[in-house]
């Protein structure tokens, strides 16, 4: 999906160093030249540290900061690679067996989808005292931005390839390791990368479950007590970590990938689907979803005052007395959630793909401003999100900005890809007709780039309902994030689960909507996109 | 863990047992030794549990032979689970969360009442006081909607209109009334008051349990069944927690000196824990717990409690309080 984005995206400043290197650095300065400004001007309103008070607070305390920092860092490395190995399985059964492809990326997609306000608590029952949650939110975070780039990596070799495996009469075997693992490993790393600062964010929301020291355990004191260095200390060394091992993985693909990927355009699907398969997967999947639901209920012992079955909750929405108000109460909330979650998400839809072009126009800012969106990404959203509502105001704007922040880094990194990914042949001809850089990019980038777009605005819509639902929990104590903890802590688990399978559900449908206007728009726009 | 060997427990054994052998991640807690209990807390390690960490510190449970864990609480942590599923014998929660957890099936008793006062208040700033209900006419309150049931049982027991305050939904800070969005906010005398205190503001506070709200707070739950089997470890267990918080009573500096250098990871500060300390005493203890003992309640402060729980919404009996335990510690 993103393959490589990040390494095209940072040629420059590698191959051209003298100039290039200017660029981040630049960036860097700017941003802290705004930030020390701002701060000075709102010292008032007690929600912005200047990064000289930042500095002062990181040097008087940087004991404690770094061992808050290895204990989640500590935790965020092992889902991270929980997580990721995880992927790595699922992927191989489903290149053994393509027949479990749809079912296995539709249950890792509904539990992707889980939301981290109520997946915690439960974690926390299930494993007792310790880093349990901590290390399992962090792989949930991470397994499936790695999952479905992989799935497309695996095949992604052009079929003169396996012809040529088949012709030495060999089987499949040496096809996976001198063909398939090859192809795949552009895209495992660009999976990688973006789960870098995912499983860091998984990590400090498990402390929030119970947790004795961590980033997330300081978060939580630092915004109590109205710490704002506390606060901006914390998030500056959480996006610094997560851009150095953001950046530290784009080093290691360079040096392990010898050449550029060979360009597939589409994603191949795989081979002998009907039609009838999809809807045969969706049942496979909500068959397989409610018993492993209630299977492990069972297994685990659960008791049944907070965990509450499929049958439960089909009794609390639609056959208890009260089932209309809580039907009233749960539609009420998503409604008030949907209404920052669809502008917020468009926004960051709209300002990625828009700076990925304005990027192809103009390449020379890319070294300034690519390093500013991944720090942009990496502020984990949980430490600033309750600044950032109380800078900008409780009204939508605050929960809209926190939304599109998070869906805009994916779709800038997917579609900066998508843009290189013209074929060479058809810039040629245009060259030669004198075209000009804007007419290049209407009628052969931005067709390029539609499928990796729409692959971006897909995972978006999981990420974009984390965001929603995270802002409301910890901020601004509306929708269906602040339902979803207030039923918790009254004992309404009825509620709880209803709304964590709406939601779940709701986010899936919303993935599948994605994928099927993709469709729609590719077979008008760029019909050759469509294996 | 329950004694008895059922699904959970030994799955639970299992997963530990990996992941302690994978990851190294044992906490050093001897694992279903009969003696070891925990004490799930509400909120992160703070001064607000110094009386637990007091006993645990000077032996006062295990020299009874009881080892207990104090767990830590968070904002994604409800206490009710692991009570009811038996990862913690005691779990400490507030009168209205147990009533609600009742309400929806838990088998729950309150057997201590750390907090005789609730420590929800108004805080306001001088110039603009809000001394008592009637004062609050006309002024903007910041506070979280999830809070507006409190607000109006509040505004029902003293005959004030509800429509002529103007609620503006916060976040939990005091940041907003600073700014002059607000003119009070509706909080815990423990916390942001004391933020407030240490960044240099001073601020008034009206503590809603002076004008009728009695909702018990920091109130000590276990389950029917550990009530009815497990009787001999509550009761070290309670005791313990009585003798921490009379110490704690006698030197809240001390207290809060303990609670730093326990929990040196949880970004504390000395001051402000020394602060909230001493303002939690005057919650804790009451000419009725110096009668009595510590967590100590009547029926007519249950009564009391079951009107305001009432208003609430959460409709309970007295049966919801469990003395038992108290008496036998306190040895009535």
């Amino acid at each position: 999906m993103t393959q490589t984005a990040l390494d095209t995206a940072m040629a420059p400043t590698i191959n051209r160093r003298g100039r290039a290197a200017v660029g981040p650095v630049l960036g860097l300065l700017a941003v802290l030249a705004g930030w020390e400004i701002a701060a000075r001007v709102l010292t008032d309103a007690f929600v912005l540290a200047a990064p000289s008070e930042v500095l002062h607070y990181l040097v008087a305390n940087w004991q404690l900061m770094t061992r808050a920092l290895g204990v989640t860092l500590g935790n965020a490395a092992a889902g991270f690679v929980i997580g990721n190995l995880a992927a790595i399985w699922l992927a191989g059964i489903a290149l053994v067996w393509p027949r479990s492809e749809g079912v296995i990326t539709g249950l890792a997609l509904l539990v992707f989808c889980l939301p981290l306000v109520a997946t915690g608590p439960i974690l926390r029952v299930l494993f007792g005292p310790g880093p349990g949650p901590q290390i399992t939110l962090a792989a949930f975070a991470v397994y499936y931005t790695t999952l479905i780039p992989l799935l497309i990596g695996l095949r992604a070799a052009p079929e003169s390839w396996f012809d040529l495996v088949r012709s030495y009469g060999r089987g499949r075997i040496s096809t996976l390791v001198h063909v398939r693992s090859m192809a795949a490993l552009p895209y495992l790393f660009a999976g990688l990368q973006i789960a870098a600062p995912a499983a860091f964010l998984g990590a400090m929301v498990g402390e929030f479950t119970g947790a004795e020291r961590g980033m997330g355990v300081l978060t939580i004191r630092a915004i109590r007590a109205l710490d704002v260095e506390m606060t901006w200390g914390l998030a500056t060394v959480a996006t610094a970590v997560s851009v150095l091992v953001y950046l530290a993985i784009g080093t290691l693909a360079r040096r392990v990938l010898l050449d550029d990927p060979p360009v597939i355009l589409a994603t191949p699907a795989p081979t002998g689907r009907r039609y009838q398969d999809g809807w045969i997967d969706i049942c496979l999947v909500l068959f397989l979803a409610l018993g492993s639901w209630a299977g492990s209920i069972w297994l685990f012992d659960l008791n049944p005052f907070f965990a509450k079955g499929p049958q439960d909750v089909f009794d609390a929405l639609f056959l208890a007395t009260d089932a209309a108000a809580t039907r009233g109460t749960i539609g009420m909330a998503l409604m008030e959630s949907a209404i920052f979650l669809i502008p917020g998400y468009f926004a960051g839809l709209v300002t990625g793909a828009l700076l990925a072009m304005l990027l192809t126009l103009v390449p020379a800012i890319v070294g300034t401003a690519m390093p500013l969106a991944i720090a942009l990404r990496s502020v984990p959203i949980v430490t600033t999100a309750p600044l950032v509502v109380l800078l900008i105001g409780r009204g939508a704007l605050g929960t809209i900005v926190l939304v599109a922040i998070m869906v805009f880094f994916p779709t800038f990194v997917a579609c900066l890809q998508g843009l290189r990914q013209a074929p060479a042949q058809v810039m040629s001809v245009f060259d030669s007709y004198a075209a000009g850089p804007l007419t290049c990019l209407l009628r052969v980038r931005i067709p390029a780039m539609l499928p990796a777009f729409f692959a971006a605005a897909r995972m978006a819509v999981p990420a974009s309902v984390l965001a929603v639902t995270v802002v409301e929990w910890l901020a601004t104590g509306s929708g269906i994030g602040s339902l979803m903890a207030l039923s918790a802590s009254l004992s309404d688990y009825d509620v709880l689960w209803a709304s964590v399978v709406l939601v779940a559900a709701l986010s899936a449908f919303g993935y599948g909507l994605v994928g099927a206007v993709e469709r729609r728009v590719l077979a008008i726009y760029a019909p050759e996109q469509l294996a | 863990m329950g004694p008895t060997l059922n699904r959970r427990s030994l799955l639970g054994a299992g997963t530990a047992a990996l992941g302690a052998g994978a990851f190294g991640l044992a906490t050093g807690r001897p694992a279903l030794a009969q003696t070891t209990v925990s004490l799930q807390l509400s909120w992160l390690h703070s001064t607000q549990f110094a009386g637990s960490y007091i006993a645990l510190d000077r032996g006062w449970w295990s020299e009874n032979g009881l080892e207990v864990s104090l767990l830590p609480g968070g904002p994604n942590a409800p206490v009710e689970p692991p009570v009811v599923s038996g990862t913690a014998l005691v779990g400490i929660s507030a009168a209205d969360y147990t009533a609600a957890a009742i309400n929806q099936g838990a088998p729950f008793k309150i057997i201590g009442v750390a907090m005789q006062k609730n420590p929800f208040v108004i805080a306001s700033l001088p110039d603009n006081p809000v001394n008592e209900p009637a004062d609050l006419v006309g002024k903007r309150i910041g506070m979280a909607l999830a809070n507006t049931p409190v607000l109006e049982a509040l505004c029902t027991l003293n005959g004030v209109d509800i429509d002529g305050i103007e609620i503006v939904p916060t976040q939990y800070s005091a940041q907003p009334l600073l700014a002059g969005e607000v003119d009070c906010l509706l909080c815990w005398e423990t916390d942001l008051p004391v933020s407030m205190a240490m960044q240099g503001v001073e601020s008034l506070t009206m503590l809603m349990a002076d004008h009728g709200y009695a909702v018990h707070s920091q109130t000590y739950i276990a389950t029917d069944d550990s009530l009815a089997n497990r009787r001999d470890e509550l009761v070290t267990l309670m005791s313990g927690e009585a003798r921490g918080w009379e110490a704690y009573r006698g030197d809240t500096d001390a207290a809060a000196r303990l609670t730093l250098e326990m929990h040196p990871d949880a970004g504390l500060d000395l001051e402000t824990q020394m602060l909230q300390a001493a303002r939690q005493v005057p919650l804790m203890f009451s000419g009725l717990t110096d009668a009595n003992g510590f967590g100590w309640w009547t029926d007519e402060t249950v009564a009391a409690n079951i009107e305001t729980l009432g208003l609430l919404g959460q409709t309970v009996t007295p049966d919801l309080w469990d003395r038992s335990i108290l008496e036998e510690v306190h040895g009535t």
